[in-house]
């Protein structure tokens, strides 16, 4: 593949020698061999370089290879300042130049996006071309044939180039599935822990918490029941001179229909998974037995999770409850509260002074895992000292997915992939009103990455918050052990299920242990329905079991 | 006295026709749905075919290879199964569906009498000589027409617990189920308390001087006329307006949607709002038609009890 | 305009003055969140939440009027506009049409087999029957007829539900309607058909205005079908609204504004058709 890229691209470039360099109002084909790809006033001029061979051989000065095709991809509706649809409002004028074609972005209600999308596939009406999906949609869409394999366009040399050699292992998967490539690079998610670093180092505060709990404070903590004791020393105390209120220690965005269920994913991988060196029946697995496909949901470690993430909950404003995320991340902004677990847009909406209060204050870290989880094997609660991070990939991962009934898939990939070539995907993961986060190699910091500090702080970013900001989700990406992420079909009902029953525990309609066993039950209903041989299935290819 | 002749049905036909069309049909289709399970098969097939030029010779990619395009081919095949009353089975041990029952019937029972008494009182109050009566009352319109999408965000910032206008009470306005359901009663009351309010005028104002005027020769004192005078001749609009607000209050959607999205958990799930999830979200069209037609016949038999007092309104 | 008490004394200024007092804060009671919605739709990002008192622009904080900017000047809630607006007016237009001559029939003709009654009722209803129960069928007929995502789909759906407004109000105001010029022109040899278009129709003009200005209204804040039949081309201004909620959260800067956005337009109209307001919302069972 290697080779045919080589090739691929010796001959743009010799295509390019041939041509002079053109300029237009969004593409500057310079005589450099490089291309600057130009946002215009609506992004302040931003102007990005691109090598031109990595544009791929379609793309070129006074080429117009998709003209006449009109394409329409969807999106979680954020605006064209907002996330993930910003970027695709953003570079929409550049691809229309480079091709010829027409994009029309659909911002779709993030809580109708998938059903509009349903509604489409399944009518194979192909009135949108590509969708940028969650993830944990793939199960409902790749098994279907609903979706089109990209391997042929990544291999061609034709379209702009990107890899999943960037990619860390558990990220690669979310874009695959059995082996064939659907997703091009955009969004890597993950959830990592913020801490407001100047509480948590305060002399003050470190000397009253050791009195009172009888340990150093750790900045930040590394284990779970550390946060509780810190979250607990700070809530309700006015520690913030912001306002007059009290503040909280750890906000929550709970609400149901919305991302509240990931809290829990997050913080209960520590408790409930089996660390193993394989999956097995035992090991590694987190939603399902993958011998016969019953819930794990509601085993021991899993209910021990959410009973302590009761206990968190009391620790932030009773409010959160109902949540989402503008409103929770806000009150950390304002900083109102000591510590957020959540995805990479809190880092970067911290160093955006009209939304945040504490740049400079807004550190990051992996997320602390649990002092005892759960084994399985076992059947007992095992006591660990100090306890291994466990990663996560919880979230949408929101990238692009083009659709099987699109007439235009060539002109629709050739746009998807331009948004994914390096210097493009680092520029979103920089600029944090973007949603894209970092996740990918050249996005971390030198030596491991190779983005340097100098590019962050150019691009508006604190120093010492996008180190600490990088190195957490370096960590996070690169963990030993990490949340298996569920995609099989009717994934999203699971997750509905789960996560009206966690709204329940956490509103105090029902109790931690009745909240997981209905979900266990619930979800047994609806395997049934899907086909429980089908299903386990999917289940054991999603997870790589029997590897 | 009324005439007849043929033209009458050119005159009414036509909209008769349309509603037959738009309901009847829709709603035998929704039946079809609920009594059977539908399977729609998609086979996929995708045939690669070379890119060829204008002059029939195939275009090569960069990497020199001949350019391929696909096509797409696809046979979409429905299989419907009978299976009888299964869905509405289901449908009756769901706990979902049972909570949602509670949830609409809660909200009928405590946001219909309120806007009624509510509605009511302000009538009276209005009743008489007020300084810019006029202005008031429109501004009483407003609440009536205002989008209720627009209004169930609108409420979302105003119960804001940390920080919105009503952020001093601590109350958990969104945060706790039970007060979550009040804040959706409340909000309903917000809108609708105006419409009875505008109907219990107009119905107050079209008493007839006479009525009030020998009450008062009878020594009657205030109390006596709104009981004695006031209220019976109400008694019409009364039901109406109950027969209106029950009926769209089962209807209840936008609202949840917009305030709490259903929760915290299912508190403030109606039923509708659990139709329409369970059918567009997640596909489960028979289950979805199942519970709708419930609603349909539970509303039909409420609507049938009403309308067997209100048929002399329409002589 | 009725008094429960004849004659004037001096303890009914004071009475006057008290009961306007009460009602005035009635009113400001109910006006106060459509009063939020405009304060918030002038705050900046950071202010929303965090204004003191009641947010009186410019006494409370610095308003801004960059969301409204924002807002109307995105090409998406432009074409929110205009499609609610064809829409509404479409869907009114045909309810009118297929409205007024069913009105005038059953206000002035006689049927036998179904009585008057029983289908003036039949269309009442159509008013009461849940979106729910139809909102599948017609997803799956417009799909199956193309036409998806399109403003005739839902000016088409519409029609259907304010329907019954047009038949049920304008059947009253037909009854009101003295008969003797109808029959006069009878009479003088014009047909049914005649009389209706040109002495009815006329006469019953300002009712048949209100009656469209409050359908209006109604298909104007019809949020159920426009969501589920609309995804790209046809969304209107409720559906649009919905979109400020997002993967970040609900946008609560951006809600004011289209809070207002929406709301603006059947609320003109609403009090434009005061005088029927009553009559409108009981379907003619209250004369306003």
């Amino acid at each position: 593949m290697l080779a045919r890229h080589l090739f691929g691209s010796t001959l743009a470039a010799a295509a390019l020698l041939a041509t002079s360099a053109s300029a237009g109002q969004f593409v500057d084909w310079k005589d450099d061999g490089t291309v600057d790809l130009k946002l215009g006033p609506n992004y302040d001029n931003v102007v990005i370089n691109v090598k031109a061979e990595d544009m791929g051989g379609l793309f070129g000065p006074g080429k117009k290879p998709f003209e006449g095709a009109e394409i329409s991809i969807t999106v979680n509706a954020s605006g064209p300042k907002g996330g993930i649809s910003g970027p695709l409002h953003a570079f929409r004028p550049v691809w229309e130049e480079l091709s010829g074609g027409k994009l029309t972005v659909i911002e779709l209600p993030f809580a109708e996006h998938y059903t509009k999308m349903m509604l489409d596939l399944r009518n194979g009406s192909g009135q949108y071309d590509a969708f940028l999906v969650g993830a944990f949609w793939y199960g409902d869409i790749i098994p279907n044939g609903y979706a089109y394999p990209i391997d042929d366009f990544m291999e061609s040399g034709d379209y702009p180039y990107w890899t999943h050699d960037v990619m860390p292992p558990a990220l690669k998967t979310l874009h695959t599935w059995k082996g064939e490539s659907y997703g091009v690079l955009n969004d890597a998610d993950g959830q990592v822990l913020y801490y407001r670093k100047s509480m948590l180092e305060n002399p003050e505060h470190r000397a009253a918490f050791k009195s009172e709990y009888g340990y150093d404070l750790p900045s930040p903590p590394k284990t779970w029941q550390q946060l509780l004791d810190i979250a607990n020393y700070f809530n309700g105390k006015n520690w913030d001179s912001g306002d007059a209120d009290p503040d909280s220690g750890m906000v929550l965005h709970l609400k149901v229909g919305e991302q509240g269920h990931y809290h829990f994913q997050s913080l209960s991988a520590s408790f409930a998974v089996t660390p193993g060196p394989k999956v097995d029946k035992y090991h590694n697995v987190y939603w399902f037995d993958p011998t016969d496909m019953k819930p794990l949901i509601n085993s021991p470690g899993h209910l021990k999770a959410l009973e302590f993430l009761q206990e968190l909950h009391k620790t932030g404003p009773a409010a959160q409850v109902g949540w989402s995320l503008g409103e929770a991340w806000d009150y950390f902004l304002r900083g109102k509260s000591v510590f957020v677990f959540s995805w990479g847009d809190v880092g970067s909406l911290c160093q955006d002074t009209s939304r945040s209060k504490i740049k400079g204050d807004c550190a990051a870290a992996i997320l602390p895992a649990s002092e005892e989880y759960y084994d399985m094997e076992k059947g007992e609660f095992v006591k660990v000292a100090n306890p291994e991070p466990v990663g996560n990939t919880t979230g949408g991962s929101w990238h692009g997915v083009i659709s099987n009934f699109s007439a235009y898939p060539e002109a629709t990939y050739s746009f998807l992939a331009m948004m994914a070539v390096e210097p493009v995907s680092l520029w979103n993961s920089q600029n944090g009103w973007t949603g894209v986060d970092p996740g990918y190699k050249y996005q971390f910091l030198e030596p491991f990455g190779s983005a340097t500090v100098e590019d962050y702080v150019a691009a508006g970013w604190d120093a010492e918050d996008v180190k600490t900001y990088t190195k957490a989700y370096q960590e996070n990406f690169y963990a030993d052990t990490s949340l298996t992420y569920l995609r099989i079909p009717g994934s999203f009902e699971y997750w509905d299920i789960l996560d009206k029953n966690l709204s329940a525990a956490m509103g105090g309609s029902v109790s931690a242990k009745e909240a997981l066993d209905n979900t266990a039950e619930s979800w047994e209903a609806v395997t049934d329905r899907l086909g429980r041989e089908q299903q386990l299935e999917y289940y054991q290819a999603a997870i790589g079991y029997g590897d | 006295m009324r005439w007849t002749g043929r033209v009458k049905f050119l005159f009414l036909l036509p909209a008769v026709i349309w509603v037959l069309a738009f309901t009847v049909f829709p709603l035998g289709y929704s039946l079809y749905l609920a009594f059977f399970n539908i399977e729609t098969k998609t086979e996929i097939t995708r045939e690669r075919v070379p890119v060829l030029d204008d002059a029939g010779n195939p275009v090569l990619t960069s990497s020199g290879r001949p350019r391929t395009r696909s096509i797409v081919h696809k046979e979409q095949k429905s299989i419907a199964t009978f299976i009888g009353f299964d869905n509405f089975e289901r449908a009756f041990s769901d706990n979902q569906v049972i909570s949602a029952v509670k949830v609409t019937a809660v909200f009928i029972l405590t946001a219909v009498p309120a806007e009624l008494i509510l509605g009511f009182c302000l009538a009276v109050l209005f009743n008489r000589r007020l300084f810019g009566r006029a202005a008031l009352r429109a501004i009483m319109i407003l609440p009536i027409f205002a989008t209720p999408i627009a209004v169930g965000y609108l409420f979302f910032t105003i119960f804001y617990e940390e920080g919105g206008p009503l952020g001093f009470t601590g109350i958990p306005f969104l945060s706790n189920p039970d007060w979550a359901l009040a804040s959706v009663v409340f909000v309903d009351v917000w809108q609708w308390t105006p419409f009875c309010f505008l109907v219990f005028l107009a119905a107050l104002q079209s008493v007839p001087d006479e009525l009030y005027e020998a009450a008062v020769v009878d020594g009657a004192s205030g109390w006596d006329m709104l009981r004695e005078v006031v209220l019976p001749i109400l008694q019409p609009t009364v039901i109406i307006v109950l027969l209106l607000r029950v009926a769209e209050a089962l209807k209840l959607f936008d609202v949840p949607f917009a305030l709490t999205g259903g929760g915290p958990g299912v508190a403030t799930q109606s039923y509708s709002f659990l139709s329409f999830r369970t059918g567009l979200r997640f596909f489960d069209l028979g289950y979805a038609s199942a519970m709708a037609y419930l609603l349909l016949i539970f509303t039909m038999i409420v609507v049938t009890f009403f309308f067997r007092k209100l048929r002399d309104t329409y002589a | 305009m009725r008094e429960l008490r004849v004659g004037r004394t001096k303890g009914d200024s004071l009475r006057y003055s008290i009961y306007s007092l009460i009602a005035i804060c009635v009113a400001l009671m109910f006006l106060f969140p459509i009063y939020w919605a405009f304060s918030t739709s002038l705050r900046n990002p950071l202010d929303t939440f965090t204004v003191s008192g009641i947010g009186i622009p410019w006494l409370n904080f610095e308003p801004t009027i960059d969301n409204w900017v924002t807002q109307i000047a995105s090409p998406e809630a432009r074409r929110a506009l205009t499609n609610s607006t064809v829409i509404a007016v479409g869907a009114s237009l045909v309810a009118l049409v297929l409205g007024a001559p069913a009105a005038y029939a059953l206000a002035r003709f006689e049927f036998r087999i179904i009585g008057n009654k029983d289908i003036t009722i039949w269309f009442l209803s159509q008013r009461v029957l849940p979106p729910v129960a139809t909102i599948i069928p017609f997803y799956l007929v417009f799909r199956f007829l193309g036409l998806l995502d399109t403003e005739l789909a839902l000016i088409l759906i519409n029609a259907t539900f304010i329907l019954p407004f047009v038949v049920v109000i304008l059947r009253q105001t037909f009854l009101d309607m003295p008969i003797e010029l109808e029959e006069a022109t009878l009479v003088d040899g014009g047909g049914y058909l005649t009389s209706f278009f040109h002495v009815v129709l006329p006469l019953a003009a300002p009712s048949i205005a209100a009656t469209g200005l409050i359908i209006f209204a109604f298909a104007w804040n019809e949020f159920l079908f426009a969501i589920t039949i609309s995804s790209r081309d046809a969304i209107t201004v409720p559906v649009h609204m919905a979109g400020a909620v997002d993967t970040r959260g609900v946008q609560f800067w951006f809600m004011g504004v289209r809070a207002m956005i929406a709301m603006i337009p059947p609320v003109l109209v609403a009090l434009l058709a005061q005088r029927y307001i009553v009559r409108g919302l009981t379907l003619g069972a209250v004369k306003g």
